[in-house]
């Protein structure tokens, strides 16, 4: 006997289950179909005695099981299907050869390290003047002194390219007067670099911006 | 005009009643839940209707009698429920009180069917209790017993079977 195509929408139905379309379509259904609705009604009994009266039905085997508790080795077991253990299992083994067999095995060169500008080795170089404002030219710039025979080298920078550059042995320079390309109005930054007398740079400053502003 | 006369011919009222009402019964206490007390009185309502239409004529046989029945049973079902959380949004439910008789018949027939469950084999107790008890999904049933889900439907299928034999 060939089942009707519906029949396997029931136990959705009755679980509510089924999305708001097949319900309606399952509803229409039996109206017309006395063969799904005896199955319909007979499921309904079935499904509302084992919810009703399940704990006494089932009581001797799974309620009590259940109530015992799962043992710890059940939890870690029931936690995963067989072959997601497998797939686990596996992925961990080839963490544990990849971490002790083929790191250690690597030809890794020792760590090489270099000192760039950014790095520094002693205090950094505190900027004086000018910084943030200044209402008259800034024709000389000081910062504080990190000890005896250092050369400090000092940039003015303007959008970040140098404008000038100069050294000194002092803990100021004053701004030649050929070099008086600073501008009213426009923001300048400048930094301070500190070199030991073997010319090893040992501080950075950090650049510190400033505006000009005559008018005020 | 020839189909009108064959429907009528064809709709008998008596099979209206009989066939029908466990249908829209079903389907109302579905909706409304068992427990609703009004819900034989909208069935009673729903079949009045349903023979009223068809006196007047208003069944022309252009859907099948089942379809009709099913389109009064669900607006009426809409009706109630709209109504009812208008008027009764905070009413409480009166409580209800089914008939002795039927009382008796239903808790027989209950632990008629609890003792045939419990001699059924554990193979088909046990898709039983994961399935309806424990409310998992079939797939789910399906993993736990390590069965093709198909064979969970099959597996409930067969212990309804087995259920009607041993009743």
């Amino acid at each position: 006997m060939r089942n009707c195509k519906f029949e396997e929408l029931i136990d959705d139905y009755l679980l509510n289950r089924l999305t708001e379309n097949n319900k309606e379509k399952l509803e229409k259904h039996y109206f017309d179909c006395p063969d799904c609705f005896n199955k319909m009604v007979e499921r309904d009994e079935l499904i509302s005695i084992i919810k009703s009266k399940g704990d006494i039905i089932f009581k001797d085997e799974y309620v009590t099981e259940e109530a015992k508790g799962e043992t710890w080795l059940e939890k870690i077991t029931s936690f995963l299907t067989p072959k997601q253990w497998a797939m686990a299992a596996a992925s961990a083994c080839l963490i544990f050869v990849i971490v002790f067999g083929v790191i250690p095995n690597l030809k890794t060169t020792s760590p090489r390290f270099f000192i760039n500008e950014d790095m520094v080795r002693g205090g950094s170089i505190t900027l004086i003047s000018p910084v943030f404002e200044t209402h008259v030219f800034p024709s000389q710039f000081e910062w504080r002194k990190l000890g005896e025979n250092i050369e400090y080298k000092i940039y003015i920078y303007d959008n970040g390219d140098v404008l000038w550059q100069d050294t000194t042995k002092e803990n100021f320079i004053v701004l030649p007067e050929k070099i008086k390309k600073l501008l009213s109005g426009e923001k300048y930054s400048w930094q301070v670099k500190a070199f030991s007398p073997e010319g090893t740079l040992i501080s950075v400053s950090s650049k510190v911006q400033f505006k000009i502003n005559l008018h005020e | 005009m020839a189909t009108m006369e064959r429907t009528k011919e064809a709709i008998n009222i008596e099979e209206i009643c009989t066939k029908y009402r466990p249908i829209i019964s079903f389907r109302v206490k579905k909706s409304l839940g068992a427990s609703t007390p009004e819900w034989e009185d909208v069935v009673n309502e729903i079949i009045t209707n349903v023979l009223e239409k068809l006196k007047k004529g208003e069944f022309r046989g252009e859907s099948s009698i089942g379809t009709f029945i099913y389109t009064i049973t669900s607006r009426r079902i809409i009706d109630y429920i709209r109504h009812k959380s208008k008027v009764l949004k905070h009413a409480p439910e009166p409580a209800h009180y089914p008939d002795p008789q039927e009382y008796i018949e239903n808790k027989e027939r209950t632990e008629l069917m609890a003792n045939a469950i419990k001699k059924l084999k554990p193979k088909y107790r046990e898709v039983l209790y994961l399935y309806y008890y424990k409310d998992f999904s079939r797939e789910e049933v399906a993993k736990k017993l390590s069965i093709s889900p198909r064979r969970v439907s099959e597996r409930v299928n067969y212990s309804q079977k087995l259920l009607k034999k041993l009743i």
